[in-house]
C-alpha cells in the first residue's frame, strides 16, 4: 500500500485532536487551531480536513449530542486512532532525525538563540 | 418576522448550504456553523456574524461537499434513499426485459440501426480523410499555389504549374511573399541500382527548401544542404528499405533515368496520405535543365505568404509580370507585340490556391495527381445522413408501433403512481440501450467491412483511426442523441396516455390514425428510390463510356512500356517481335491514347486564309504504320509514307483540329510550331491527311484537336495481337524481353488502359450501388416491422372482415394498398429530385446518356417488388388466419 502522506493542516488538526482530552468536533478544533497558530481557518476547511483523515484510519467518529444553538443538529465527534498516534510519532521522529542533522552551532552563528531547540 | 429569534443566520444562505451539500454531511457542517455564529455575534457583533456565515457558507462549495454518497460509504446515512442509479438499475432490468419479450422485433430494429451506423462510420472516415488534405503544414493556412491561365487562339487553359521563373518573382518583386518553393515532375523514370532497375512513376525534382516548406520531416541528412547541389537525391523512408534494405542509404548512389547518377543526401519520412502529391524520390531541382523562358518552361510554385499580406495583393502584383517579363519572349515566340498579342483577345495570367484548397477544390490541367472532389465530399455526407435518418425513422416507427402494445403497462403504471418523468425516462433508456447495443453490432461491421471498403474508396484505414479517443467520443455522443431523438416521440406519445381509457381496453386514437408513421415511410422510400435511380444512371453512364466506339480498335492491342532501354537493339527486338505467329503487327507507339504515356503539346501557328492564329494542340509522333496498327482511319488525304522523303515535313491533323483551325480544304495547308523559342525550333509543315476522330482522352472532355508528326517515339511498342493464348504470348514476348535486357518488363493492354480512365466513375458505381443495397434493406426491415404490427393491430378487423365473406385475395390486397399507396407517393417525390440531382452530375461529361423515363419506371417497379415481397409474409399470414381464432383475441 502505498504509503500515506500527511499535509501540514492535516497534521496540525491530528494534533489538535490528539491534544484534547476527550471527542471533538469540528467548532472546538477550528478554535485550538486558531489559539494555538493565529492563523484564520473556516469550518469547510477543517470538516474536509477531519474527513479526509478519517477516511486515511487516523480518527474515528461518532454521532454525539445536539444544542440549542446548534439549532438542534448532532455533532460528529472524533477520536485519534491507533494509526493515528503512530502517524503522529512517526512525523515527529523524522523531524527530530533532520534537527539532529543541524550542525552544531549553525544556528548561533546566524545569531539565533539556543534556547529554541 | 417579528417572531423571527434575532440572532440567525441569513436563510439564503442556509438554504444554499442545504441545496449543496450532500446529505450525509449536512448535519453536522451546518451544525458547527450555527455554532461558530452564536459564537461570533457575541464577540463581534450581529451584522458582521452574519458576514462571516455567508463567507464560511461560500466556502463549502467544494466538491468534497458536493460529492453524494455513494454505496460504499453509506454508513453515514441511516435512512439510505433510492438514487438516481437505482432507478436507471430498474430502467434497465425493464428494458432488457421487454427487449427479450419481443426477440424479432428487437433484432430488426437493432440489425437496421447498426446497418445505418456502420455505413454512416464508414463514410464519415472516408469525409473526414478528404477535409484533412494538406492541412498538417505548419503555417498551411498561408501556403499558396500558383497556377497559370492561358488563353491562345479560341482555347483556354487553367494549367495547375506555371512558369518556373515566376517563383524568383514572386521572392523578387512581391514584399508579401515569404518564402517560395518550387516542384517539378519529369514523369516516370527508371531508376537502377547496381543491376536491378525499377521504375518509379513518382519522382519530383524540388529546391531544397521544399522539406521544411510543407513539414515532411527529414529522418537522415542536414536540412540546410540537403538538395542543395545538383544530382543529389533525398528518397522516402519507404522507397530507402526498398533500394537499400537496412543499410544507410546516405552517400549511395542511384542511376536516375538518363538524367545520370544521383548521390543518395537524405531520408525523408513518407508523404502522408492526405497530402495532394506523394512521391518516393526528391532530386535536387538542379539537377534538371532549367527552365528560364516564362513561355516555355513549367513547374509547380509554392509561395508561403508573410504575416498580415493578403493574397490579393500579391495577385495584383503578378499581373504586372507579364509586361515586365514577357514582352521580349511574345516578340521572340510569336513575333508580335505585347499590345498585339492582347488586342487579339490573347491572355496570360496567374491565379493563387491555398494549398489546402487544392485537393477538393482544384481541377486544373496537369495536376499531380487526381484530386478528390468536394461534390463528392458533399455526396457522400448528404448520403450518410440519408441512410441514418432511415435508420432512425425505422426505429421510431418501429418503437412506436411497438409501444402500442404496451399502453395497458402504462396505464398500470400510472395507478400505481408512476409520474410522467418516470415513464419518459423508462422509454428513453429503452431507446438509448436500443442505440448502444446497436452501435456495438456497427463497430463490429466497420472492423469486418474495413477492408472491402478500402478496396471501393481507394484509401488504406486502419482499425485504430476509428478506435481512436475521438472519433469514439464522437460516435458515443451521436448515438446518444439518436436514441433520445428517436425515443422521445413514443416516450411522449406512450407517457400521455390516460389510465381510465387504455385500462378500458380503448386503443389511443394517437396510434390509429398513424400519419406520422405514413409519412416517415414514405421519406425512406423517397431516399431509397431516389438513390436506386442514382445507381441506375451511374451505371448506364459507365457502360455507355466503356462501350462508346473510341474511333479505333483497342482490343487485342498489347503495349509494351519503356522500349527505350533497349536503344539500338529496339529495331531488331522489334523485327523479331513482329515475326511471332499471334503477333500481326508491331509499331513504335510513345504516344498512345489512353494512360500513361508521352504527352506533347505545341503551339500551332496557322493561316486560314487572311486569318493567322495560333493554338496550343497535343501532339503525337507517329510513323507510317500507326494508323494501321491501332485501326484509326483517314477521313480525307493520305498516311505517312516511306515513298515521300518530304514526309519529314508533313503533319496529320484530326477532324477536331480542322474545324479548329477553320480549314475548307485542309490538304496542304501549312502549319508551323512555335517551339521553345529558338530559331531552329521554329518550322513549318504541310497537312497531308485528316484523320477521323478518335477518342483519346477520357469522355468528360470533348475530342480535342490533335497533330500527328512522322518519325515514331520508341518510348512504347504497341502489338496488333491475335491469339486467345495471352499468357503464353506473354511469356514468350518476357523471355525475349529479359534476353535483351535487365530492364522489368511491363506492359498494358489498350482496351484496359481506357477502363482505367473511368475508375472513380466506376467506384462511384459500385458504391452508390452499395448504398442503394443498403438503403433498400434498412428501409424494408422498417417496413417489415411495421405490417407485422399493424397487422397484428388489425387482427380482429380481419376477422370481421373474413366471417362477413371476405376473400383471402381481398384483405391481402387491402393491407398492400396502403404502403403502396405510400410508395406511389415516394416515387413522384423522388423523381424530380433524382433527375436533377443527377443531371448535375452528367453535366461533368461531354459524352452523356440521356435520363430516361423508364429508368424511374424501373427504380419505382424495383421498391415496389421489394416491399410487396416484405409486406406480403404478414398480410397472408393475416388473411389466412382462422377468424374464429383472430376473435377471440382479448
Amino acid at each position: 500500500m502505498k504509503k500515506t502522506v500527511l499535509g501540514e493542516l492535516e497534521e496540525l488538526v491530528l494534533l489538535v485532536v490528539a491534544a484534547s482530552t476527550e471527542d471533538v468536533y469540528g467548532v472546538p478544533v477550528m478554535e485550538q487551531l486558531q489559539r494555538q497558530t493565529g492563523r484564520s481557518f473556516t469550518v469547510s476547511a477543517v470538516h474536509t480536513t477531519l474527513y479526509r483523515l478519517e477516511e486515511k484510519g487516523f480518527l474515528s467518529s461518532s454521532v454525539g449530542g445536539a444544542t440549542a444553538e446548534r439549532g438542534g443538529r448532532r455533532k460528529r465527534l472524533f477520536a485519534l486512532t491507533e494509526a493515528g498516534g503512530q502517524a503522529l510519532l512517526d512525523s515527529q521522529q523524522m523531524r527530530t532525525r533532520i534537527w539532529q542533522a543541524i550542525p552544531q552551532g549553525k544556528l548561533q552563528l546566524l545569531g539565533l538563540s539556543d534556547t529554541l531547540l | 418576522m417579528e417572531k423571527q429569534p434575532k440572532s440567525l443566520p441569513p436563510r439564503w444562505a442556509d438554504r444554499l448550504l442545504e441545496w449543496f451539500v450532500a446529505p450525509h454531511l449536512l448535519e453536522y457542517v451546518q451544525g458547527d456553523l450555527h455554532e461558530d455564529f452564536h459564537k461570533q455575534v457575541g464577540q463581534v457583533g450581529l451584522a458582521r456574524a452574519r458576514c462571516a456565515y455567508v463567507w464560511a457558507v461560500l466556502h463549502c462549495l467544494t466538491p468534497f461537499f458536493i460529492k453524494r454518497q455513494t454505496f460504499q460509504s453509506s454508513h453515514y446515512s441511516e435512512y439510505p434513499n433510492p438514487l438516481f442509479t437505482d432507478m436507471l438499475s430498474n430502467y434497465l432490468t425493464i428494458a432488457f426485459r421487454n427487449l427479450w419479450r419481443h426477440k424479432a422485433f428487437t433484432a430488426i430494429n437493432i440489425i437496421g440501426l447498426a446497418v445505418g451506423l456502420a455505413t454512416c462510420l464508414l463514410i464519415v472516415l472516408f469525409v473526414l480523410h478528404e477535409l484533412s488534405y494538406d492541412r498538417y503544414y505548419a503555417n498551411a493556412d498561408r501556403m499558396y499555389r500558383m497556377t497559370l491561365y492561358n488563353r491562345m487562339g479560341e482555347k483556354e487553359y487553367n494549367f495547375a504549374y506555371t512558369s518556373e521563373p515566376a517563383g524568383q518573382a514572386l521572392l523578387h518583386d512581391c514584399p508579401g511573399v515569404e518564402a517560395v518553393t518550387r516542384l517539378r515532375d519529369d514523369g516516370a523514370m527508371l531508376v537502377k541500382n547496381g543491376q536491378e532497375t525499377f521504375k518509379e512513376e513518382n519522382v519530383a525534382f524540388v529546391d531544397s527548401n521544399f522539406f521544411s516548406f510543407f513539414s515532411i520531416p527529414l529522418l537522415k541528412g542536414y536540412k540546410a544542404s540537403v538538395l542543395i547541389e545538383p544530382k543529389t537525391l533525398v528518397l522516402t523512408q519507404t522507397t530507402a528499405r526498398k533500394y537499400f534494405g537496412s543499410a544507410d542509404p546516405i552517400g549511395k548512389t542511384l542511376s536516375m533515368g538518363n538524367l545520370g547518377v544521383f548521390r543518395v543526401t537524405g531520408v525523408c519520412a513518407d508523404v502522408p496520405s492526405n497530402t495532394h502529391f506523394h512521391y518516393d524520390m526528391f532530386g535536387s531541382f538542379r539537377s534538371v535543365n532549367q527552365g528560364t523562358k516564362w513561355l516555355a518552361s513549367g513547374a509547380y510554385v509554392y509561395l508561403l505568404l508573410r504575416d498580415g499580406y493578403s493574397i490579393q495583393q500579391v495577385e495584383a502584383q503578378s499581373k504586372g509580370f507579364i509586361s515586365k517579363y514577357m514582352t521580349s519572349e511574345i516578340k521572340e515566340f510569336l513575333g508580335i507585340t505585347l499590345p498585339e498579342f492582347l488586342q487579339k483577345g490573347n491572355r496570360i495570367g496567374f491565379g493563387f490556391q491555398p494549398v489546402t484548397a487544392i485537393h477538393l477544390h482544384s481541377d486544373l490541367d496537369d495536376e499531380m495527381e487526381a484530386n478528390g472532389d468536394i461534390k463528392y465530399v458533399y455526396i457522400f455526407s448528404v448520403i450518410a445522413l440519408f441512410i441514418l435518418l432511415l435508420a432512425c425513422i425505422n426505429f421510431m416507427n418501429l418503437s412506436t408501433a411497438g409501444s402500442a402494445g404496451r399502453a395497458k403497462e402504462v396505464g398500470v403504471r400510472k395507478v400505481m403512481g408512476s409520474v410522467k418523468t418516470q415513464l419518459v425516462s423508462q422509454f428513453l433508456t429503452e431507446s438509448i440501450l436500443l442505440t448502444f447495443l446497436a452501435l456495438g453490432l456497427a463497430l463490429g461491421l466497420v472492423f469486418l467491412l474495413l477492408p472491402g471498403f478500402n478496396a471501393l474508396s481507394g484509401k488504406q484505414f486502419t482499425p485504430g483511426e476509428i478506435a481512436n479517443w475521438r472519433m469514439l467520443s464522437g460516435t458515443l455522443g451521436a448515438c446518444l442523441v439518436i436514441g433520445l431523438l428517436a425515443g422521445s416521440y413514443p416516450a411522449f406519445v406512450l407517457s400521455s396516455f390516460k389510465p381510465i381509457t387504455v385500462l378500458n381496453g380503448k386503443g389511443q386514437a394517437s396510434l390509429r390514425s398513424g400519419w406520422l408513421r405514413n409519412t416517415l415511410v414514405t421519406g425512406q422510400f423517397v431516399v431509397s428510390i431516389g438513390i436506386i435511380i442514382a445507381t441506375i444512371v451511374a451505371n448506364q453512364q459507365l457502360r455507355f463510356m466503356q462501350n462508346k466506339k473510341v474511333g479505333f480498335d483497342k482490343e487485342q492491342v498489347l503495349v509494351l512500356h519503356d522500349t527505350q532501354v533497349l536503344g539500338a537493339k529496339l529495331n531488331a527486338f522489334k523485327v523479331e517481335l513482329a515475326k511471332l505467329s499471334s503477333v500481326n503487327r508491331v509499331v513504335l507507339a510513345g504516344f498512345l491514347p489512353a494512360g500513361a504515356s508521352k504527352q506533347s503539346q505545341d503551339g500551332i501557328l496557322f493561316r486560314n486564309g487572311s486569318r493567322t492564329g495560333m493554338q496550343l494542340t497535343k501532339s503525337y509522333f507517329v510513323d507510317e504504320d500507326y494508323l494501321p496498327t491501332l485501326g484509326m482511319s483517314l477521313a480525307l488525304g493520305r498516311n505517312f509514307s516511306k515513298a515521300f522523303p518530304s514526309d519529314s515535313s508533313a503533319v496529320l491533323i484530326n477532324e477536331a483540329a480542322v474545324r479548329a483551325y477553320g480549314f475548307k480544304t485542309p490538304i496542304g495547308q501549312q502549319l508551323s510550331i512555335t517551339g521553345d523559342g529558338s530559331e531552329g525550333s521554329k518550322r513549318t509543315y504541310t497537312v497531308v491527311g485528316v484523320v477521323k476522330d478518335f477518342h483519346f482522352e477520357s469522355m468528360h472532355q470533348r475530342i480535342a484537336p490533335l497533330v500527328m508528326f512522322y518519325g515514331g517515339d520508341n518510348s512504347q511498342l504497341a502489338l496488333r495481337i491475335q491469339t486467345d493464348d495471352v499468357p503464353r504470348l506473354l511469356t514468350t514476348i518476357e523471355k525475349r524481353w529479359k534476353a535483351e535486357t535487365g530492364n522489368p518488363f511491363v506492359y498494358s493492354f489498350l482496351n484496359e488502359r481506357f477502363n482505367t480512365l473511368y475508375q472513380s466513375e466506376q467506384r462511384i458505381g459500385q458504391l452508390f450501388g452499395v448504398f442503394a443495397g443498403l438503403a433498400v434493406l434498412i428501409s424494408c426491415l422498417g417496413l417489415f416491422g411495421l405490417a407485422a404490427l399493424t397487422t397484428h393491430q388489425r387482427t380482429k378487423e380481419i376477422g370481421v372482415r373474413k366471417v362477413l365473406g371476405a376473400s383471402v385475395t381481398s384483405i391481402v390486397t387491402l393491407l398492400l394498398a396502403n404502403y403502396l399507396r405510400l410508395i406511389l407517393i415516394a416515387l413522384v417525390i423522388a423523381s424530380p429530385i433524382a433527375r436533377y440531382t443527377m443531371s448535375q452530375w452528367l453535366g461533368d461529361f461531354a459524352y452523356k446518356i440521356n435520363v430516361e423515363w423508364w429508368v424511374f419506371a424501373v427504380a419505382g417497379g424495383l421498391a415496389i417488388g421489394v416491399a410487396i415481397l416484405t409486406v406480403s409474409y404478414q398480410a397472408i399470414k393475416a388473411a389466412l388466419m382462422n377468424p374464429v381464432k383472430s376473435l377471440r383475441t382479448e
